[in-house]
């Protein structure tokens, strides 16, 4: 297996509402990241204004329906749609998340949390290693965000995310706002999670927004629909001191999506950081 | 049992509290766990309501918010989505239509519409035939081959009778609704959706059509679909006028550029 280079850069998610700013104009920035599962079609505009944007920008295809802790396996047929959209799109690289989301019967379409087990380890790193078989290139999984833990756990997820990464070889997209909102749910420290991870295994960094405590429960809720929260830069600003190599950061926006001058804004407010952060690094 | 079968039944039993609000958390979890599978549970209902929304706005301004909000519960209850993509949510939603606006069926055949549109938006690329590409494939044919000539259409066209003008209905949404066209047809006609470049299209036809179509797009030959539109028992004229309705027919699909290829 091929290992995933280091890319430096800021970009954004590509979502309909800024179809027309990124073909009519020149967006700063240095990639864009796409939902997967809107472009596993067969045809239409959507895949044409991919193909169009492809020709711009280097692409990162992000799922959220691999499931690839499902105790079942995984479905055949997504992962060959799957690969067929990154041969067509021959993206920097293919990401999901640490969660399942399907049964045989059922799929929530939601990112639902694994036990902490050495089981759920297991099934999951059986899954990575056929997902990575199939595609041909190792991948990058996204520490989830959470609102439950189970009696069953056996590890932190941080020790969870290091095992599966030396036994698959697979990369790390490190949420920060979702490590911000399980710890704030959960009670661990970030900085424990941070220290506890393999951070030369991360390619990619998300930050998002989330419903703080009170608004929905007594629960932070990760919603990705209003800015980055003070408490998540400062995160990020710790985070990316402690990694050395190059990693690509966007900011994520998938509910009340602003005009793109706001998102440029927040990337321009992480650029400032991660310079800050690797002038540090090299002093 | 494996360790991996224990995941499974654990993973089948958080999936069922999920879709099902009334089903018990297991016993051993604290309130803060049962609070946390709330989240989900409405994480969930929310998405996949979402994605009925998105697909059937039309449906939700003809029969207004509530009405449209409690179908679209009432339908992803009864119908938890079982598919990779998420748009399968709004699936078999012209069937629940069907059974919840009995008393304004026009619902139920605009729903159709809209689920045919999505279907035509995404389906795959595929180069229609011009006239002129028409007329070379066919330069040489005898009758035999005309008989048996199977007819390949653009991906994603789908076809289906209709009792109401949805034409009249999408123009009136198109205005914000501000008058209710009358919607009743006298005689059954039917709908036709395509993709015309990148947009969904569709038009309103005569019923007959929508059935030759159908045989079709089920690969029946041109010779059968002629004595389809024929009817038992035809006479020499009546199978004269069926030749000549099916040759109409399709000179109408060449002019709508519905036609991808032929096999002789």
């Amino acid at each position: 297996m091929t290992s995933i280079q280091p890319f430096g850069g800021f970009g954004l998610g590509l979502r309909k509402t800024h179809y027309a700013d990124f073909l009519e104009s020149h967006v700063e920035v240095d990639f864009v990241e796409v939902i997967s599962e809107n472009y596993m079609i067969d045809g239409g505009k959507a895949l044409r204004v991919l193909e169009d944007v492809r020709a711009r920008h280097p692409v990162i295809i992000h799922g959220v329906s691999m499931s690839i802790g499902s105790a079942q396996g995984l479905d055949a047929d997504y992962l060959d749609r799957l690969k067929q959209l990154e041969q067509r799109i021959d993206p920097l690289w293919v990401s999901d998340h640490l969660c399942w989301t399907r049964t045989s019967a059922h799929n929530s379409h939601d990112l639902l949390p694994l036990p902490l087990s050495n089981e759920a380890l297991d099934v999951v790193c059986d899954n990575i290693d056929r997902a990575q078989s199939h595609l041909g290139r190792p991948m990058l999984f996204e520490n989830p965000s959470s609102y439950v833990t189970f009696p069953e756990d056996e590890l932190t997820e941080w020790a969870f995310l290091s095992e599966m990464t030396r036994r698959t070889g697979c990369y790390l997209l490190l949420d920060v706002n979702n490590i911000y909102v399980s710890a704030q749910n959960h009670g661990f420290s970030a900085d424990d999670y941070l220290n506890g991870l393999p951070l030369d295994r991360v390619r990619q960094i998300h930050l998002a927004g989330h419903t703080p405590r009170g608004e929905r429960g007594d629960f932070i809720i990760d919603t990705h629909d209003r800015a980055v929260c003070d408490d998540v830069w400062d995160l990020y600003g710790q985070a990316r001191a402690m990694i050395a190599q190059p990693v690509a950061t966007m900011i994520e926006r998938d509910d009340k999506i602003p005009p793109l001058p706001e998102l440029l804004t927040e990337l321009d407010q992480a650029r400032s950081l991660a310079s800050n952060a690797m002038a540090g690094l090299s002093a | 049992m494996t360790s991996s079968q224990t995941l499974l039944h654990a993973q089948q039993a958080f999936m069922a509290q999920v879709l099902d609000d009334d089903q018990p958390v297991p016993d051993n979890w604290s309130e803060r766990q049962a609070a946390g599978m709330d989240v989900y549970r409405q994480n969930y209902r929310s998405a996949v309501i979402d994605a009925v929304t998105s697909t059937y706005e039309q449906t939700r301004q003809w029969v207004g918010e509530e009405m449209f909000q409690r179908a679209a519960i009432h339908h992803v209850i009864a119908h938890p989505p079982s598919g990779w993509t998420i748009d399968d949510a709004g699936a078999g939603f012209a069937e629940t239509c069907q059974q919840l606006f009995a008393d304004d069926p026009a619902v139920a055949e605009l729903a159709w519409l809209e689920w045919a549109m999505l279907g035509a938006s995404r389906a795959a690329e595929a180069t229609p035939l011009s006239m002129e590409d028409f007329g070379q494939a066919t330069a040489q044919f005898g009758d035999e081959d005309w008989a048996s000539m199977t007819i390949e259409f653009l991906p994603g066209v789908a076809a289906r009778p209709l009792q109401h003008d949805l034409h009249a209905m999408w123009q009136a949404l198109a205005a914000g609704l501000q008058q209710r066209p009358e919607t009743t047809l006298q005689d059954t006609r039917g709908c036709i959706v395509w993709r015309e470049a990148e947009r969904p299209t569709f038009m309103m036809v005569e019923a007959d059509m929508v059935l030759a179509l159908q045989s079709a797009l089920a690969a029946m030959p041109y010779g059968e679909i002629c004595l389809e539109l024929a009817g038992d028992n035809p006479d020499e004229q009546t199978l004269h006028d069926a030749a000549m309705r099916a040759g109409a027919m399709l000179g109408q699909w060449l002019q709508e550029r519905l036609i991808v290829g032929l096999n002789a």
